[in-house]
């Protein structure tokens, strides 16, 4: 047992080694993990540059198409290759700032329709390929032993199929023309790269000291998985992520480009940019615009990829 | 370089060195204004605890500082020649030949896709014309002194097939192959165990007297120091807080910082119930306290040190940057000395040291 | 390398092999271990842990599906042991040992291979999920590195509260309470229980993790190299913390590291393991004064002495551990042992009672000598 004096003894030592410790630490302000990774971001240049870009263009994809309308694609007479207006001649707001296309299109309201489409389906097949990779990875990496073995051939064999020759497939057998089967064709075969990540993630964090420390203070499965393993697992998802959003932009394009994306009754990138190929000679400009706001989209998602794997690294720590 | 030179002066003498790094946070004074000479077959021990600025001294001395960081004055003259006047591809001969670094973790500083025998034979051939053929002869020659069994077919091998002791020999190998006067030593034990912490300590002990080599040790570890150096230098934030030679050190060391250090370690040969502590914490590099860098955690603090200490002699060889008169007394000036009146006393005691 | 007795600094002064008695033997200030012990109500009460024939094989595995069994790195190898009731029993060991492995296999933290482990009477590997649960708040951790070790996205009072919120206390501010005066018993600021672990130095933030640890009051800590990363005046620090706690709650604890000095200093009993067994266990001051087996000799010969007026014995092994996947037959340190004979070849020696509890597994146990050690001439009064 303690005396009394021993343990006042200890307590005054206690006191005095928090207040000689306390001093360092008081001159470091206040700062969440959260805020640390922000202050890292906005350090960032490029990928604050591009966080603005995608906004404009989201703004651009959400505000154009919903006020002028069916503009995008009602074709009106006499109006093919004119020139850019911002009223009509009757004096209605047109938003025909960037002139008509041949077929009397207004080209910025269709330009608009085009991002609206392809960031849908950037954003929707990120979010099918999230939710796959982060549960087979997170079962493979969790688990370990022959379960990892069993899912992580079973991503070889997905890997070893050439991708562009599957989604064109599915999109063949399921409707082609139809914007979801596009959205779960690029979803279906990108997966693959997420499930790695999160998997690798997953193996290296079980040996890591604090989810040890979390098991032996008789902390659940589950309680481990969403506090201690997910949190710093998503760190290179949200990157992933991030750069597959432009990767399906452009998977999109590509697929529309050859005919296999969405109908020409609806607009996307990729279709802008067939529908401009015959007349690239005599309208450059309709090249121009979507590919503009295609490499756009995809710079500004990979400048935004970089600054959060920058920000997000818990090893760049902002203090030394 | 003549027999005479090297019987004149010291090898190596550094002289008020300042490497700062210039981060965004603020500049960080790693290595301010340290002083002091290596002679020749001599070995320095330096030691201090980690941020203290005693790796980045040694690689001052190298020449290896990196953005953000510079040397900002200061000079470090090798044989009389200063090498911080040296242009780079004359710096570059300098290394590897007159002056050779071991680092803490060998693997990192050996190239994984070469042979052992391979990257001892290009060193040798860097900085010395030989043929292929004789490079290749001194490096099994030289992985042979360091006591590595069976050379011919260690040289053969790479550095992943070796375990850490024995990367750490053919780092030593390396280092050594061709003669240099000084070898740095940057904590070349700390990733070992004990036993091969002996062996390797054994190895450099040998070399040391054959070749009659000097050595800069870098370490934490008071023991390591002990055993090898001649000489001792204390490091503490950036500064040299106590110098002497390695039995007055341990025996009789003067700062607090350094009787601290010595005092917290846990000995073999004794059983103490509580350990002495230096209390708190290395105070971060960009928040130092003004005068003494060491008042916050010295258990002698007085008002005095709120103005920065001399570093003067305090006995025969025997320096110590602490304002306590060589028998551990309060200053002549008053321990509650401040202002003006104590940095004159500061400036005189400094003065008299020269 | 030969094999061959040196002694430091300069190695001229004691000639090789012995034969010259022990000058200036050993001194040893102050209480004994058993002494410590007696201290703190120790000894008299039963073993707490119980660990039996423990063993833990890495299986290493290959082939398509990575299903084929090719060979095993034996991590431990057969290892008993008891820690009795108050009493901090220290481990010591080079890298690759097994000694890391054994503490994760005691804290369930990994499955083990056979053997058992009892805590209190109860076998640990035959309880359930909920026993286990229940268990854990008795057996705790501190482990080495305090920067992988506290998890950088929560405040401290998260991290230290996390075993009381796991265990039922669900209330916050009752929590918070807790955690304000465990964080005041570990000598850190209680005002810091919203900061994150990036802002406190390397000691503090083992303070941090020693603090979770005691957060559900256990009566066991398996201490895993908790000082080894930290600086030379921080691990004081931390050291004398471990050992007021154990006084102030009664504290048992397993403590492995590589550094014997540290272990010692500890201990009140102290264990040597080498390639996955144990070789030699005995009381702290008693290995250290009367080492039993040449391994424990070399081991201690190598720690260079913070004096250099002081000359130790130095006996310098040869060659480097042979691997645990295929661990020499008979003893498992003949390869590198200078006392090695025909028999240490082919048979295994048992851990046995040498002599008043001191267990050592070697053949020649009673004829290991002590460490010389010496005071150097001219040297200054300590």
């Amino acid at each position: 047992m303690v005396s009394e004096a021993t343990a006042a003894e200890i307590e005054r030592r206690r006191a005095e080694e928090a207040e000689a410790e306390s001093a360092e630490i008081d001159r470091i302000p206040v700062r969440t993990y959260w805020q640390l990774v922000r202050q890292r971001f906005m350090k960032h240049r490029l990928a604050v540059f591009g966080v603005i870009v995608l906004i404009v263009l989201a703004a651009y994809a959400i505000i154009i198409p919903s006020v002028t309308g069916d503009a995008w694609t009602k074709t009106q007479l006499f109006r093919d290759d004119a020139p850019p207006e911002i009223f009509s001649e009757d004096g209605d707001l047109t938003f025909a700032v960037l002139g008509y296309n041949e077929n009397g299109q207004n080209l910025f309201a269709r330009l608009g329709k085009a991002t609206q489409t392809s960031l849908m389906i950037g954003l929707a097949a990120v979010i099918i390929i999230v939710v796959i990779g982060v549960f087979i990875g997170s079962i493979a990496g969790y688990v370990g032993g022959w379960m990892d073995n069993l899912l992580m051939r079973f991503v070889d064999i997905m890997l070893s199929l050439p991708a562009l020759f599957v989604i064109l497939m599915i999109t063949a057998f399921f409707g082609q023309g139809n914007v979801w089967v596009v959205i779960f064709a690029i979803g279906l075969t990108g997966w693959t790269t997420a499930a790695r990540l999160v998997r690798a993630e997953f193996l290296s964090l079980r040996e890591v000291d604090y989810v040890q420390a979390a098991r032996a203070l008789g902390a659940s499965p589950r309680r481990i998985i969403l506090r201690h393993m997910l949190p710093p697992a998503m760190a290179p998802i949200v990157v992933a992520a991030t750069l597959g959003i432009a990767d399906s932009v452009v998977v999109e394009s590509a697929l529309s480009f050859l005919g296999f994306g969405i109908g020409r009754d609806s607009a996307s990138l990729g279709t802008m940019l067939q529908n401009a190929r015959d007349y690239f000679f005599s309208g450059p400009l309709k090249v121009v615009y979507p590919g503009v706001v295609l490499i756009l989209i995809v710079l500004s998602a990979s400048f935004l990829g970089d600054g959060l794997r920058d920000a997000l690294d818990p090893r760049q720590r902002v203090e030394k | 370089m003549t027999v005479t030179q090297r019987q004149v002066g010291p090898l190596l003498e550094i002289k008020g060195i300042k490497t700062h790094f210039f981060t965004q946070d603020g500049v960080v004074k790693a290595v301010d204004d340290v002083t002091f000479e290596i002679g020749h077959g001599q070995t320095l021990g330096v030691v201090g605890e980690s941020g203290c600025g005693k790796s980045i001294t040694s690689l001052s001395v190298m020449r290896l500082i990196e953005r953000p960081g510079r040397i900002v004055a200061g000079e470090i003259l090798l044989n009389g020649e200063n090498l911080l006047a040296k242009t780079d591809a004359d710096m570059r001969d300098v290394r590897g030949d007159q002056v050779s670094m071991i680092f803490q973790e060998p693997m990192t500083s050996l190239n994984p896709v070469f042979t052992c025998g391979d990257q001892i034979a290009e060193a040798v051939q860097q900085h010395t014309a030989v043929s292929r053929r004789e490079a290749w002869d001194r490096a099994i020659e030289m992985l042979r002194v360091v006591g590595i069994p069976d050379a011919k077919r260690r040289a053969n091998e790479h550095p992943h097939q070796l375990s850490g002791g024995m990367r750490q020999r053919v780092m030593i190998a390396m280092a050594l192959s061709t003669d240099p006067d000084l070898l740095i030593a940057d904590e070349p034990t700390t990733a070992l165990d004990v036993t091969i912490q002996a062996q390797i300590l054994e190895v450099m002990r040998d070399l040391r007297e054959k070749n009659r080599m000097a050595i800069m040790l870098i370490t934490h570890d008071l023991g390591v120091v002990a055993e090898m150096a001649d000489e001792v230098v204390v490091m503490y934030a950036g500064k040299v807080v106590e110098r002497a030679d390695v039995r007055t050190v341990f025996g009789s060391p003067h700062h607090p910082y350094t009787q601290g250090l010595l005092l917290s370690i846990p000995r073999l040969d004794e059983r103490r119930e509580r350990l002495e502590v230096i209390k708190g914490t290395v105070p971060s590099p960009l928040n130092l306290p003004t005068g003494c860098l060491f008042k916050r955690r010295c258990p002698r603090r007085m008002k005095v040190c709120d103005t920065a200490p001399p570093y003067r002699e305090i006995g025969p060889d025997h320096h110590s940057r602490c304002w306590l008169t060589p028998n551990g007394e309060p200053p002549d000036v008053g321990a509650d000395a401040e202002g003006a009146e104590a940095e004159a006393a500061a400036e005189a005691l400094t003065v008299e040291a020269r | 390398m030969t094999d061959r007795t040196v002694v430091t600094p300069t190695g001229s002064d004691v000639p090789s092999g012995d034969g010259e008695p022990a000058s200036g033997s050993v001194t040893s200030g102050g209480q004994t271990s058993a002494e410590r012990t007696a201290a703190r109500g120790g000894t008299g009460r039963g073993p707490l842990l119980e660990v039996t024939d423990l063993v833990k094989h890495f299986d290493i595995r290959g082939g398509l599906l990575g299903i084929s069994k090719l060979g095993a790195v034996r991590a431990v190898d057969g290892v008993s042991f008891s820690v009795k009731e108050g009493e901090t029993l220290g481990l010591v060991g080079e890298s690759g040992c097994g000694k890391t492995t054994l503490g994760k296999v005691i804290l369930r933290l990994l499955p083990p291979t056979a053997g058992e482990v009892n805590f209190e009477g109860k076998s640990l590997f035959r309880l359930g999920s909920r026993e286990m649960k229940a268990a854990r708040r008795d057996i705790q951790v501190v482990f080495q590195d305090p920067y992988a070790s506290l998890n950088p996205r929560m405040s401290v009072g998260e991290i230290v509260g996390e075993g009381l919120y796991v265990h039922g206390m669900t209330n916050k501010r009752e929590r918070e309470s807790a955690v304000r005066d465990l964080l005041k018993r570990v000598g850190l600021n209680q005002q810091h229980i919203h900061r994150y672990p990036h802002e406190f130095s390397g000691g503090q933030r083992q303070r941090i993790g020693i603090a979770r640890a005691l957060a559900l009051r256990p009566k066991f800590i398996v201490c895993d190299e908790p000082v080894s990363a930290l600086d030379v005046s921080i691990q004081s620090q931390v050291l004398n913390l471990l050992s007021d706690l154990q006084d102030e709650f009664q504290l048992t604890y397993l403590f492995i590291a590589h550094n014997l000095a540290v272990v010692k200093h500890l201990s009140t009993r102290v264990g040597v393991m080498y390639l996955g067994k144990i070789v030699e266990l005995s009381d702290a001051d008693e290995l250290y004064r009367n080492p039993a087996h040449p391994y424990t000799k070399a081991l201690l010969s190598a720690i260079p002495v913070p004096d250099p007026t002081i000359r130790r014995e130095r006996i310098v092994l040869k060659g480097d551990l042979p691997s645990p996947a295929n661990p020499p037959s008979g003893c498992r340190f003949h390869t590198r042992c200078p006392m090695a004979q025909e028999i240490c070849k082919t048979e295994e020696p048992p851990l046995r009672d040498v002599g008043g509890g001191h267990m050592s597994a070697c053949h020649f146990a009673e004829e290991v000598t002590p460490l010389e050690e010496r005071r150097a001439p001219g040297s200054l009064p300590a």
